[in-house]
């Protein structure tokens, strides 16, 4: 760790920089030797040594992403970098941590993701905006603040979730209680009488691990398109699925007919 | 004498000696202290000129007195810089404080200002003495050596001190209008013998998004 206050920074040079680890907070440092790293575009900062930068497209490629990168809505967002040298990775002045993943199944909000070995795979999640990676390897993610791993069965506020490792996917949660009743339907309407902001949550249930940030400040991601329209895929198609009108709120009258399952 | 209260709080302790800063960047003083608006920049009237005529503008006051003062901008960074007669080259826009030796001038950078979006101008520190340059989270310190070019991305580019050539590298192929680039279009790369600061983020730069 560099420039405690009050002492001179640390120089890095080739030799000096960590392989595979933290610089700092800050900054990560990956060492490729003739290997190669996906990494999300524009996240590269400085590096030593002949490192190349190819959009997922490249040709020479085709091989490296047909077995390890599954998520055709992000290729535009993705880059391989090749070579050999110390490159150094950062994401707007953010937390960024690397983590193992030995046979296992990490997944991570698809703007959190910096970087990952190819031996790692790329698959998009089925739920939107989440990347889910499989195999052994390594990867970066960048987070709001410090980490915090948790065990389920936990609750988590949907601004601080990261990601989570192993456990099946979360559920929705919401606390309806205190907008039950007439009373309960016209807060819930009119906002009059308050609101916690803690009325929904993601729900983890089983064995695993909950990857939480310790900001409620989401990182920007850039818009990812829309998954296939097709019967069965969520999110699919933007507008299908949803004709059912606007949201209905808790405790609200709804239309009788469909309460009465006409 | 610099030193750092904490990594985004600057304090300089000082004797009846000067130092230049940031035009409203002190947040406390114990002391006696006065502050001087120093026009141009602090360049005498030939720096005022080439400031008014590059674009390359800077606010800068004389803090001078008994005690210690604290500087800060923003909750940036701060980076202190020993120099030993190099020369510091840095964005106006990232520079804190120096001492008052210390001479600051403007240069011409070329290319990579324009890669920047910074301007094709920047602001050198010359002399012996300390700086105070500011970034957007820790700077990493990097050594550039005959054996060890170093290449950055234009965005992350903060300072660089000693003596260092820079080139401009382009990426930019027919795949970068089929969105299908590199994503690094445009890479400064540094040569020679000196230190690079890097700061853990990227500024928008007019390549972005390539």
């Amino acid at each position: 760790m560099s420039g405690h206050p009050g002492t001179c920074p640390v120089i890095f040079d080739p030799m000096t920089l960590p392989a595979d680890d933290n610089v700092n907070d800050y900054t990560f440092c990956v060492e490729l030797k003739g290997s190669q790293w996906f990494l999300q575009k524009g996240k590269m900062i400085a590096y030593y040594g002949g490192i190349e930068f190819n959009g997922i497209g490249h040709g020479p490629l085709d091989h490296l992403v047909q077995a390890s990168f599954h998520s055709p809505l992000h290729a535009s967002d993705w880059v391989v970098a090749q070579g050999s040298g110390k490159m150094l990775l950062a994401d707007r002045a953010f937390d960024v941590n690397s983590f193992d993943l030995d046979e296992g199944n990490l997944t991570i909000r698809s703007g959190n993701l910096l970087a990952f070995q190819p031996s790692l795979s790329l698959k998009q999640s089925i739920i939107p905006g989440f990347l889910t990676l499989i195999g052994t390897g390594k990867f970066v993610a960048a987070s709001n603040g410090p980490v915090v791993f948790m065990e389920p069965p936990i609750r988590v506020d949907p601004q601080a979730l990261v990601g989570w490792a192993d456990c099946p996917s979360p559920c929705h949660h919401y606390d309806h209680g205190y907008l039950r009743g007439v009373w309960g339907g016209l807060r819930g309407l009119t906002g009059i009488g308050g609101a916690s902001g803690e009325e929904h949550q993601f729900e983890f249930v089983g064995a695993g691990t909950v990857l939480l940030q310790s900001t409620e400040t989401l990182m920007s991601e850039q818009d990812r398109g829309a998954v296939p329209h097709e019967p069965g895929v969520p999110g699919g198609g933007a507008s299908h699925g949803q004709q059912q009108g606007a949201t209905r709120l808790p405790g609200q009258l709804g239309d009788l007919s469909r309460r009465f399952g006409l | 004498m610099f030193r750092l209260q904490d990594s985004k709080v600057l304090a300089v302790d000082m004797t009846g000696d000067a130092v230049k800063a940031k035009n409203g960047s002190m947040v406390a003083y114990d002391g006696q202290m006065t502050f001087k608006k120093l026009t141009g920049g602090g360049d005498g009237i030939r720096g005022m000129v080439t400031r008014r005529l590059t674009g390359e503008r800077m606010a800068v006051m004389e803090v001078k007195g008994h005690g210690t003062c604290w500087f800060a901008d923003r909750a940036a960074e701060i980076n202190l810089v020993q120099l030993q007669g190099e020369k510091l080259y840095v964005e106006s826009s990232n520079l804190l404080a120096t001492d008052a030796g210390l001479r600051t001038g403007t240069t011409f950078t070329g290319l990579r200002g324009a890669s920047q979006g910074n301007g094709l101008f920047t602001t050198t520190v010359e002399g012996h003495g300390q700086a105070a340059i500011m970034s957007d989270g820790r700077a990493v310190v990097l050594r550039v050596s005959a054996q060890y070019p170093l290449t950055v991305d234009p965005g992350a580019y903060v300072a660089h001190q000693g003596n260092l050539r820079q080139t401009l590298q382009s990426g930019v192929t027919f795949r970068t209008f089929m969105g299908e680039g590199g994503g690094e279009a445009f890479q400064i790369r540094f040569e020679g013998d000196g230190l690079v600061y890097v700061q853990p983020s990227e500024r928008d730069t007019i390549a972005g998004d390539l």
